[in-house]
């Protein structure tokens, strides 16, 4: 278990709950999703969690219409980077947006999804 | 720390082939033992690279299996795995030992198996090198990644789906020149730009193919190398690594890891951009080609578009890249693909490209990246 007490566990069963939780450094202020050990901006070891806003802006974005197998009956579906407006960017489905709405620079807002039993990350409209 | 020289290279053929992954490596290597005229008694060590074969073949423990079908069951062997930068991780490391004085005759290949395989279940096996907990769940596949550097580069400096088709159209025509390539065949601009999206912006002709296939290179001390005429001296190879996941990549238009790579390798030569003559690098994606070309130097960062549009990166052009056909048109055996890389390097330093010769190259360089771009590798070569 990381020092902040944030595993990927704990940090998922956050995202079922609707919550994202960052860690942010004693030392520098450097922001981070956990799971982390050391601080990979200045090396300390003084995680404190700390609420992410949930909302962001898209930095990159594709739409997946060749997938694996298990996500196959989705298809096609988009995924993006997000930068969210804390200062850290997290991965995961665009949904509730048309495609071809989908831009770099568009608002949008976490929410959990639940697919087969396992949640991820997506965003839905800000 | 002493010199290095490759003085053996073999590839098989690149396609589809109804032969294991150790007898596809197992020929690459007996050609490249042959080119050598070396006994594979010589061999001292075997570093090998090998990526799904836990999956497509449900073989692990491929490093002494390799061996044991070549016929040298009894030398120290280890398998790499950096994903589609696995041979060229096992070179860097056979380079170390020799010129640490541990050893003076060293093999490096690599090989992969797929096409036994269905293209969704290959699809799933390549994005095992994305994250199982972040990226997986959210369906991320290979093309995926590299569409989202695609995006940002179009995004930063205006990078057009043109500009990366031209890329295509390219490396195709350079495999034409390559009897060893998997697609010998030309296609056109409007072939790439017509066809179906894989990942949006990247089409099918934007992706290299799955691919089976073997190389392997043979690597000696300077004393021995000596020996020989045809001696491709290492003059520098180095490794660079990056955040795992997508998400902590700050600026998704570069590759930090292949411009610190580059900064290592330019640095152990005592060279710099201006001084390579042709170029193998990673095109996985022709996106990967343009964003590569830029963090390799050869190109100010947000034109390798334009260089590819412009002709600059064919051949006859300014800086040759991908002479082989690349990934794209060669095909790319993701564990072979670093070697193979050295062998095209190799034996464009030797002259004995014949169509596809440089003409006058003294100084190649290879570039290899790992699935999500958190592992590259950059190795110089040159001719005495």
């Amino acid at each position: 278990m990381s020092e902040s007490g944030i595993t990927i566990k704990g940090f998922f069963d956050g995202v079922r709950a609707g919550t994202l939780t960052g860690v942010r450094c004693g030392k520098c202020g450097e922001l981070a999703i956990p799971p982390k050990e050391f601080c990979p901006a200045c090396g300390a070891r003084d995680w404190h969690a700390v609420p992410l806003s949930g909302e962001g802006t898209i930095a990159s974005y594709t739409v997946i219409r060749v997938a694996p197998p298990r996500h196959a009956a989705d298809a096609p579906y988009a995924i993006a980077v997000v930068r969210l407006k804390d200062g850290v960017q997290l991965l995961g489905r665009v949904v509730d947006i048309p495609l071809e709405q989908i831009a770099v620079g568009l608002s949008v807002r976490f929410r959990p999804l639940t697919r087969n039993g396992q949640t991820t990350i997506a965003f839905g409209p800000a | 720390m002493r010199r290095v020289a490759v003085i053996g290279v073999g590839s098989t053929k690149f396609g589809k082939h109804e032969r294991t992954s150790a007898e596809l490596f197992a020929e690459a290597a007996r050609d490249a033992l042959i080119d050598a005229e070396l006994a594979p008694g010589a061999v001292q060590a075997l570093y090998y690279g090998n990526v799904v074969g836990g999956e497509t073949e449900k073989q692990l423990h491929t490093g002494p299996q390799a061996a044991s079908v070549l016929g040298i069951p009894r030398v120290p062997t280890t398998r790499f795995e950096t994903a589609c930068a696995s041979s060229h991780a096992a070179f860097r490391h056979a380079v170390m030992e020799i010129a640490a004085g541990l050893a003076d005759v060293v093999l490096v290949g690599g090989a992969e198996r797929v096409l036994n395989v269905s293209t969704s279940e290959s699809t799933e096996y390549f994005a095992y090198a994305s994250d199982a907990t972040w990226e997986q769940p959210a369906g991320l596949t290979f093309p995926g990644v590299f569409a989202l550097i695609a995006r940002a580069h179009m995004t930063k400096y205006g990078t057009t789906e043109e500009q990366m088709a031209h890329v295509a159209v390219k490396n195709h025509r350079h495999g034409t020149l390559n009897p060893k390539a998997q697609f010998q065949k030309e296609i056109t601009l409007e072939q790439v730009m017509k066809s179906a999206y894989v990942a949006d912006p990247l089409k099918l002709y934007d992706c290299c193919p799955f691919t089976d296939g073997g190389a392997a290179v043979v690597l000696v001390s300077e004393e021995i190398a000596r020996q020989r005429g045809r001696a491709i001296w290492v003059l520098g190879s180095a490794a660079a690594s990056d955040s795992m996941l997508m998400q902590d990549k700050r600026d998704l238009a570069r590759v930090p890891a292949t411009e610190r790579a580059a900064a290592g390798a330019y640095r152990q030569a005592g060279l710099g951009p201006e001084d390579v003559d042709v170029v193998e690098l990673h095109d996985c994606f022709t996106i990967a080609e343009i964003v590569a070309t830029e963090g390799l130097g050869l190109f100010e960062p947000g034109t390798g578009g334009m260089a590819a549009e412009k002709g600059w990166t064919s051949l006859g052009g300014q800086m040759p890249v991908n002479t082989s056909g690349g990934l794209k048109a060669k095909g790319h055996p993701i564990g072979a693909t670093g070697a193979a890389q050295v062998v095209e390097i190799v034996t464009q330093l030797r002259g004995e490209a014949a169509a596809r010769q440089v003409d006058g190259a003294r100084i190649g360089l290879t570039h290899t990246l790992g699935g999500n771009t958190a592992t590259v590798l950059v190795s110089l070569f040159g001719r005495e």
